[in-house]
């Protein structure tokens, strides 16, 4: 995966067309998904190359800000493989104790912007992600927010992702574990 | 240990009586007492040697990182001359931290309060306006540098300590050395990280990581139980338990020390025998390294090892190697062989520290390493397939985090905070016929003793003057 976060020559989707309301509606119903916990549905929207990865973040100065963002050891450096490794682990075993009993989520996906991508079919989607995770009977929220970059890449009537970075804005995660999706 | 020395807690509870000898118990108040909590910071965080990073993280001159010794910011430096210093990140003037950044690079370090400027040595340079001499005639230059912590590097790992008169780093390691030097100082260049390391927040007091990071066998069979149930783990061969049956992992040789250091040796003879079809004892040392070199090496590399270990740490290294355990007292290491789906082995170097962060509060810091001389396709399969496993998103350990807040909390109740931590699985076996290593060596299924060491040394040093 390039590090390159736009497609080499963004032409923008506007909001209010009809491939832009199909990737919201995509990413509306992806939310739902996942803190339904359908995450063998959520699987299904996957392509077989999938790169799925969250940098981590370091406070450093604004003449280098670009060092904020470390591609280097991640929070999540998955592939298709991985992810639908660790949706086995949470749908297919009594032991999965970090997600079960599951923590109740909102997925609160906002600020979608859609490029066009450099290959034809695919959209370059960015969006702000904003997730409450509620666990056991605590009266705090572990509240995670993001930016994700997407690939969304058409199949049919719908799309599959095909990449995802996201671009946590903690450089020190307030949630004990990434046992969920984001 | 005597009790006079022992200092006495609010209730009049001696800290000495909290961990009770004869039945190997700990009172549960350790895990959430404020007033414990501070006196670790003193007693054991200001006086042991810390674990802070690996110099790979700060390869040039001028380089800095900002760590935490106990409740203390720390600045990790190189110099011009290539050397490592640590210093507290305040600034002597008025307080304000030297640093707000994670990383970076300069040769001077400037407050950015009312601009005092040190070296990457803490030397104070000055301040704005030389001749009108903000920092006064009281004190001298010399008297107003940052203030140093004693460091050693081993293996390239940073450890430092407030104690410039204490125990040297040999020391402190103690027999559990012998066994370190297997996993840190076997290649010839050495290992660095693959990148700076995750951090995240778990509710909980460090002890219930650091207590868990002496070698605590037993929770793999049921926390972890899911390896046992889906994936390359759960595929095995016959007479190795399938299913959800972890048992036949929990042989082995553990090691504790009376520093608290604690590695759980884990036989590689089943997965010798999967890869060959052969007796492992019929093998020779280096029949084994070819089948299966060390968790993190490739074939090409082993021939390094007897540049740098004795015939006995290979013997271990390549029959019962240590594995996972930790240096007291907030220190994992993991140097583990990851079944793959084709049947064969990739290695994961990891090393976690646990920063207390408050009696209820740690940071889990994760770093991820590989040898200097591993290829590129083997750093980057280490790379992902440690953090799919281990550390903030890794599905092994985020069972790990989720547990130990219930401790803490549990550990403030009433009745709780008097209920006991039980270590009383005690090993009736001592060493192996012919186990070369120093230590307190003890083979067959996992046991308490390591974690019940780690008590004792956390008693004695909480008791020391």
């Amino acid at each position: 995966m390039n590090e390159n976060q736009s497609p080499s020559q963004p032409l923008e989707v506007p909001i209010g067309t009809p491939v832009y309301h199909q990737i919201v509606n995509f990413l509306y119903r992806e939310a739902r998904m996942l803190d339904e916990l359908r995450l063998r549905d959520w699987g299904a929207t996957l392509a077989e190359d999938l790169v799925y990865t969250a940098p981590i973040r370091q406070t450093r100065p604004i003449s280098q800000s670009a060092a904020s963002v470390v591609r280097t050891v991640k929070h999540f450096d998955d592939d298709y493989r991985s992810v639908m490794g660790r949706i086995l682990r949470l749908t297919s075993t009594r032991s999965a104790w970090a997600e079960d009993p599951p923590s109740r989520t909102r997925r609160l996906v906002t600020n979608v912007l859609v490029d066009e991508g450099d290959q034809p079919g695919e959209y370059w989607v960015t969006s702000y992600l904003l997730i409450t995770r509620s666990r056991f009977d605590f009266d705090q929220f572990d509240l995670i927010s993001a930016e994700r970059r997407d690939v969304l890449r058409r199949v049919g009537d719908s799309f599959q992702l095909a990449r995802r970075e996201i671009l946590l804005d903690q450089a020190v995660l307030g949630t004990p574990n990434l046992a969920i999706f984001l | 240990m005597s009790s006079s020395t022992s200092p006495v807690l609010a209730d009049g509870t001696l800290v000495t009586d909290l961990v009770n000898t004869a039945t190997r118990e700990v009172q549960m108040r350790t895990l959430s007492d404020p007033e414990i909590y501070e006196l670790e910071m003193e007693r054991i965080f200001g006086r042991i040697w810390v674990f802070l990073g690996h110099e790979s993280e700060i390869p040039a001159s001028g380089d800095f990182m900002v760590r935490d010794m106990g409740s203390d910011s720390v600045l990790v430096t190189r110099d011009k001359a290539g050397e490592v210093h640590v210093m507290l990140n305040v600034c002597p003037h008025r307080g304000m931290r030297i640093s707000t950044l994670d990383a970076g690079n300069t040769q001077v370090h400037t407050c950015i309060y009312h601009g005092w400027a040190f070296r990457p040595n803490g030397e104070f340079l000055g301040a704005p306006v030389e001749k009108e001499c903000m920092h006064g005639k009281i004190m001298t230059k010399q008297q107003l540098g940052l203030d140093r912590a004693r460091v050693t590097l081993y293996g390239g790992l940073i450890f430092a300590t407030w104690n410039h008169e204490g125990p040297s780093f040999e020391e402190f390691l103690g027999d559990a050395k012998w066994y370190y030097d297997i996993l840190f100082k076997r290649s010839d260049r050495g290992m660095e990280v693959l990148g700076p390391p995750q951090r995240f927040t778990v509710r909980a007091n460090w002890k219930a990581a650091g207590e868990q990071s002496a070698a605590d066998g037993f929770h793999t069979l049921t926390l972890h139980r899911w390896l046992g149930e889906v994936g390359n783990y759960a595929k095995k061969g016959e007479g190795e338990g399938g299913g959800a049956d972890l048992s036949p992992e929990m042989y082995g040789v553990e090691v504790s020390s009376p520093h608290g250091h604690a590695l759980r040796c884990i036989d590689l003879g089943r997965k010798i025998r999967r890869l060959t079809g052969l007796d492992p004892d019929q093998l020779s040392v280096d029949q084994k390294l070819d089948v299966l070199p060390p968790a993190g090496m490739t074939r090409d590399m082993v021939e390094q090892l007897r540049n740098n270990l004795s015939d006995e740490q290979l013997q271990v290294l390549t029959s019962m190697p240590p594995q996972v355990g930790g240096i007291f007292p907030n220190v994992l290491f993991g140097f583990v062989y990851i079944p793959q789906g084709d049947g064969s082995v990739v290695g994961s170097m990891t090393m976690h520290a646990y920063v207390p962060k408050g009696p209820d509060k740690l940071e889990f810091v994760n770093w991820i390493f590989a040898e200097k001389d591993a290829p590129e396709a083997l750093r980057e399969k280490m790379r992902k397939q440690t953090t799919q496993l281990f550390g903030t998103s890794g599905m092994v350990e985020q069972d790990d985090s989720d547990t130990w807040p219930h401790m803490t909390l549990a550990a403030k109740g009433a009745r709780g905070r008097r209920m006991t931590l039980k270590y009383q699985a005690v090993y009736e076996t001592g060493k192996p016929e012919g186990w070369p290593g120093p230590g307190i060596v003890n083979e067959g299924f996992t046991k308490d003793d390591t974690q019940w060491h780690w008590w004792l040394h956390w008693r004695e040093l909480m008791s020391a003057d």
